[in-house]
């Protein structure tokens, strides 16, 4: 909450101004003025008021524009930030619009990013405080108490402590997943895909916009990519925005 | 002999007339022959005319005139030579010509040696060399034509010339190519004609005429009879400098039997083709009108609705574009049928373009065709204008047997007739309030969370730090020691305790006897076990403890040295008081 006004101030958008704002977008989107529509909903993100309703109508605007790069970036952000029916079901229908068909099995996820993508971040974080420092100060007292009566106040000591560091390390999964595995979308209509980092490296193959692909390492102006299926190759970075 | 003109170019033609009067009986002409002139064409004309003489004698005079059309074959200042008369006495001469020759050619220049003769003998209009109608129209004698065709050296009898209506175009502007033939001899016929490839063109047929069908025309002072053999009607793709291959035609000449073969190539041409100017973009250049018209506006649900849209004009019709109809998803829509009917003008191809349209509507309501606009460019006011239909409302209506709502949209229009199929499908809605949220970070990149998740391991470390320095360096003064000395005695109280249920009743009262004492020994700072009890009831009083606190001791001790051996003393209330009283003797003295 304290953040949000913080963004509002250095906004210099009042909550009513904001809540005009999105509102002229979706009139704009109503009236086919799909360029009006997209301006005042891109305003709201630059002014950092977004959140999933701004950033579903934007990917949503940008899905009628037939702009699918875009689209599935803002649906795909939108749906990171709230697991919603009406997102889901838009973020289908761009899929469905894809010139991509990833092929093949899919690669295995490692546990680690499923256990990342199963855990909410913020969740597990507020969660490993409470029981980190609840298991201290229990800890602390248990000392405090005299030896024949610290059996039960120190089993209750073990379990917050047991607890806390178990979210703790859960807690540096979400860390090291963050900081390893970034996915990025596909933004031009088709960009061509190399053996190596390099403008006369052979074309291995295209990925065209909307594609979900994995950033795995980057080499000046190229980024090393891996398709869901492993299918791997360079393509230039411009090309790519990260979710 | 004279010129008409004195500078001409290598394309253009000059005429040169020799005229000879009352040339004796027998005479011989000769006209003057040059390598650097080309001769196009030639005529002779006499005029004979009757006049008085002085004394009233009748006098004839003959006037032969020669008029040769001329070209020159190189540039420079060149002389035709002279001509000649010759008669059995004598030879006559002309003064040469002295002409000054250019390169391509010059603007029309009137006839600065003169003008040509009157017509003396009354020839019929047309008549080359005296005026008339047909001076009037050539070149030669007044401003070109623009369509004036170049004739060939060495062909120039007979001749291929391909030629555009305009020089310049606008891309997807119509550009006429039309292809003469010109002759002076007789034609059989014209056995094929091969026309110029037309890449970056759509190209339409306009004249083909099947049978060959002459015009007179004078071109450099040279009667042809012209042939038209093609005529298309082109449209450039795209903007830049085009080049047009000449076209190539197989003549047979002559009449009846004594015809020839022979094969012509005209003329490349080139045409500057322009972008069209700022604006929409557009694939509708010519001059269109677009209509549409529905067959019903008030229609029963299921019952088809024909949509009609016309594109009507000039223009490219092939190349036009129009949108999609955009029907209301309420309507199924079937394929279109389209039919174009081309059409030709004086001058201009366009045509008719039709596309029918069936629509079925699936649900009742009111629903609307949206307005369509199709910018088009015309090129003739150089301007962008819209064609443009307005929008159509429809009406469904639930029709005869009613309408009810089909749970399942896949299911067929059944026995009940037409069902308003309401369907899933296509896009969410928009939000209409938006919570706001400032772009999330990760909780674990806050700057204050590191610090405060090894905050408690912190102070667990430095009070565990702590504790360790003062025990291990601190002095060990008598009063700590009385202190660590009476912790001790309360820890063997407690292992006494432990020994309260289960213990043999010995062992628990030694274990008491054993913490008390541990605790005056502490206390006293100098060992009790082993004193008779008014040795130590002298040494509690000198250390000034209470007189009830030492018969509080003293009775512990006594119930310790009786539970030992007495009956009775073994049962857990009794061991309970027992151990109440020694930490109550403890508690006391502390």
């Amino acid at each position: 909450m304290i953040s949000l006004v913080l963004a509002l101030s250095l906004a210099q958008y009042t909550p009513q101004e904001a809540q005009s704002l999105f509102v002229e977008g979706n009139d704009a989107y109503y009236k086919g003025e799909l360029g009006t529509a997209k301006e005042r909903y891109e305003k709201l993100l630059h002014a950092g008021l977004g959140g999933p309703d701004v950033l579903f109508n934007l990917g949503t605007t940008h899905l009628a524009a037939g702009e699918l790069g875009p689209a599935i970036l803002f649906l795909e952000r939108a749906h990171r930030l709230a697991d919603d029916d009406d997102i889901g079901a838009n973020l289908a229908v761009a899929r469905q619009r894809q010139v991509d068909q990833v092929v093949g099995e899919e690669a295995s996820v490692p546990f680690t990013q499923r256990l990342a993508d199963a855990t909410d971040e913020r969740v597990v974080g507020g969660a490993f405080l409470v029981a980190w420092w609840l298991g201290f100060v229990l800890f602390w007292l248990t000392w405090r108490r005299e030896p024949g009566a610290r059996v039960g106040l120190g089993l209750v000591t073990a379990l917050f402590l047991l607890v806390g560091t178990g979210l703790g390390a859960t807690l540096a999964v979400h860390a090291w997943v963050r900081s390893t595995v970034v996915e990025a979308i596909v933004m031009p209509h088709a960009a061509a895909v190399r053996e190596y980092p390099g403008d006369s490296a052979k074309v291995s193959f295209e990925v065209h916009a909307g594609l979900k692909v994995r950033i795995m390492e980057t080499s000046g102006r190229y980024a090393r990519v891996r398709l869901p299926n492993a299918l791997e190759g360079w393509t230039e970075k411009e090309g790519l925005v990260s979710l | 002999m004279q010129a008409d003109r004195e500078k001409v170019g290598t394309e253009d033609t000059f005429r040169l007339e020799i005229v000879v009067a009352n040339a004796p009986e027998g005479a011989v002409v000769q006209l003057p022959a040059a390598e650097d002139f080309e001769v196009l064409g030639r005529s002779q004309s006499t005029q004979m005319s009757y006049s008085l003489g002085p004394g009233g004698a009748g006098v004839i005079t003959q006037v032969q005139k020669h008029t040769l059309t001329m070209r020159a074959n190189r540039t420079g200042t060149l002389t035709i030579p002279p001509a000649a008369v010759q008669t059995a006495a004598k030879l006559y001469k002309t003064r040469p010509v002295v002409i000054e020759v250019v390169r391509g050619r010059l603007s029309p220049e009137r006839a600065k040696r003169g003008q040509p003769p009157t017509n003396p003998f009354g020839f019929p209009p047309g008549f080359p060399g005296f005026g008339g109608l047909d001076d009037q129209d050539d070149p030669l004698g007044g401003e070109p034509r623009l369509d004036e065709p170049t004739v060939p050296r060495g062909d120039s009898d007979l001749f291929l010339r391909m030629s555009l209506d305009k020089s310049e175009a606008y891309v997807g502007e119509q550009v006429m190519v039309t292809i003469h033939l010109y002759s002076r001899v007789d034609l059989s016929s014209v056995d094929s004609v091969t026309m110029p490839k037309l890449d970056g063109f759509l190209s339409q047929d306009f004249k083909t005429p099947n049978q060959l069908m002459s015009e007179q025309r004078v071109i450099g002072g040279v009667p042809y009879r012209e042939y038209l053999l093609r005529q298309k009607a082109v449209f450039p793709l795209k903007a830049g400098t085009v080049t047009i291959e000449a076209p190539e035609a197989d003549i047979t000449t002559g009449i009846f039997y004594a015809g020839r073969r022979v094969h012509r190539r005209g003329n490349e041409l080139k045409l500057v083709v322009r972008a069209l100017p700022p604006g929409p973009a557009t694939t509708a250049v010519g001059r269109w009108r677009l209509s549409r018209e529905v067959s019903q506006t008030e229609v029963a649900l299921g019952e088809p609705v024909q949509v009609k849209l016309v594109l009507q004009g000039r223009g490219n019709l092939q190349g036009v574009q129009l949108p999609p109809l955009g029907a209301p998803a309420a309507f199924k829509v079937f394929d279109p049928e389209t039919s174009d009917k081309p059409s030709t003008s004086k001058s201009h191809v366009g045509g008719t373009r039709t596309i029918e349209y069936t629509l079925v509507p699936q649900q009742t309501g009111t629903f609307v065709l949206p307005a369509l606009t199709v910018p088009s460019f015309d090129p003739e006011t150089r301007k962008y204008d819209e064609l443009r239909v307005d929008e159509i409302t429809l009406k469904v209506n639930p029709g005869a047997g009613g309408a009810s709502v089909g749970p399942n949209p896949t299911v067929p229009m059944g026995l009940d007739g037409p069902k308003n199929q309401l369907i899933a499908g296509g896009l969410k809605s928009l939000r209409h309030t938006a919570h706001f949220r400032p772009p999330a970070s990760s909780l674990t990149a806050q700057r204050w969370f590191l610090p405060l998740a090894l905050a408690p391991l912190g102070l667990t470390v430095l009070m565990g730090a702590f504790l360790f320095a003062r025990g291990a360096l601190g002095a060990e003064t008598p009063e700590s020691l009385k202190k660590k000395q009476a912790r001790a005695a309360r820890k063997r109280l407690a292992a006494g305790e432990k020994l309260l249920k289960t213990g043999s009743t010995a062992d628990f009262y030694a274990e008491i006897e054993r913490a008390l004492t541990s605790f005056m020994s502490a206390k006293l700072g100098t060992p009790v076990t082993g004193l008779v009890r008014a040795d130590l009831v002298t040494k509690l009083t000198e250390a000034g403890v209470a007189e009830a606190e030492r018969v509080r001791i003293v009775a512990v001790l006594e119930t310790c040295d009786l539970g030992r051996y007495a009956p009775g003393m073994g049962e857990f209330g009794a061991r309970r008081k027992a151990l109440s009283d020694a930490a109550a003797a403890m508690e006391g003295w502390s």
